[in-house]
């Protein structure tokens, strides 16, 4: 299971959060464990939708 | 096998498929807690020249499905094995060696493979005698076909079989097609419990002999090592709080450039803003590149808006960072 990590005000999100161990996984597409993400959402799946943020 | 940031010596028992173990290796295995690997497992002594060993033991006597797989691997980035030429009518020979100990005796396997893992090459090595150091050398006529990445990403997967199924068994001595871990009719390490393989000065070089073990400085080699690995305690984050004092960024820039930008696990963190102290754990962002990391982190109110933050050196925190391929 994976979690969109909010976005801020200096940008949109770069990384997604894996829930089972709260890794922040990186957009980069030579990273594995990116990779394994993308491959989990071409399975039809959905990351959980990111927290509000507090403030900047 | 000297650099063991994960475990730092200790023994670990498998069972996440991968997972890393000593630096650069990882075992891959399909059914959990049937071996442990340990950093000099079994404490026998080493071969001459030689303080660290990489070492495998199983848990339990094993009888691997045709579809099962117990192997410990090295994947080596694709910019360090350019020069072999491999995929083209050039491809270089190589030499594979190494010192290997093991409560067995037999034929043993391993695999060469690139990372598709759709060419492969197989070969045996013996083990005559139990509970012995025993130096092994193999020499591989370079592959003229197939694909072998010459980027950052996975150029050759090198595996040492600890036991297969038929479907993970490949003909030994020849270039072929199948993702194999192990020769046919290998000696299987998961099959005898308690059996132990132990392995070190492992060598992958260009030409038709193997040449003396390239000892190397251990601040180099714990360089090279955190190219995909980095292990922090009370890792040096400095940053600031944000305007209501709700968030706190913090950055840091990494000793050793990493082969792609790393997937990042931080611990609660201790923060001194100058004037308090709190512990983040809630990252909200990060900003993860090859060489620098940046996080974005929920604030406790006690710090206070517009102070630098940083993280001080106290309790366990820990960050750890991976770019393994």
């Amino acid at each position: 299971m994976y979690k969109l990590l909010s976005d801020t005000i200096f940008g949109p999100a770069t990384s997604v959060l894996r829930v089972s161990d709260g890794a922040c996984i990186p957009c980069d597409p030579d990273n594995t464990d990116y990779a394994a993400y993308l491959a989990w959402l071409a399975e039809g799946n959905t990351p959980e939708a990111a927290d509000e943020i507090k403030g900047e | 096998m000297v650099i063991d940031q994960r475990n730092a010596g200790a023994s670990v028992t498998i069972t996440a498929n991968p997972q890393y173990t000593l630096d650069r290796w990882f075992a891959g295995v399909t059914n959990a807690s049937k071996i442990s690997v340990q950093q000099n497992a079994g404490s026998v002594t080493p071969p001459v020249g030689f303080t660290k060993y990489l070492g495998v033991t199983s848990l339990a006597a094993t009888t691997p499905a045709s579809s099962d797989v117990y192997y410990m691997q090295q994947s080596i980035e694709g910019f360090n094995i350019a020069d072999l030429a491999w995929g083209t009518a050039s491809a270089k020979t190589i030499t594979i060696s190494f010192q290997v100990y093991s409560s067995l005796t037999g034929t043993f396997g391993a695999v060469i493979l690139n990372a598709p893992s759709n060419r492969s090459y197989p070969f045996n090595y013996t083990i005559s005698s139990a509970n012995t150091w025993t130096s092994i050398s193999v020499t591989i006529a370079g592959d003229t076909t197939g694909t072998w990445a010459t980027d950052n990403t996975t150029g050759i997967q090198l595996r040492f079989g600890l036991g297969a199924g038929s479907t993970y068994q490949g003909t030994a001595g020849a270039w072929g097609t199948a993702n194999v871990v192990t020769t046919t009719g290998a000696t299987s390490v998961v099959g005898t419990n308690g059996a132990t393989f132990y392995i070190t000065g492992v060598q992958l070089e260009k030409g038709s002999v193997a040449t003396s073990f390239d000892y190397r400085p251990y601040g180099t080699e714990l360089a090279l090592c955190q190219r995909y690995f980095q292990t922090y305690a009370q890792p040096p984050l400095r940053g600031t709080c944000s305007a209501t004092s709700a968030t706190s960024r913090m950055a840091m820039i990494l000793p050793v450039v990493m082969r792609s930008a790393p997937t990042a696990v931080v611990g609660a963190l201790p923060i001194y803003d100058g004037f308090a102290t709190t512990t983040v754990s809630s990252v909200i962002q990060s900003y993860l590149f090859a060489a620098q990391v940046e996080f974005d982190f929920n604030t406790p109110a006690v710090l206070t808006a517009f102070r630098p933050a940083s993280v001080y050196q106290a309790g366990s925190s820990t960050m750890t960072l991976s770019a393994e391929l």
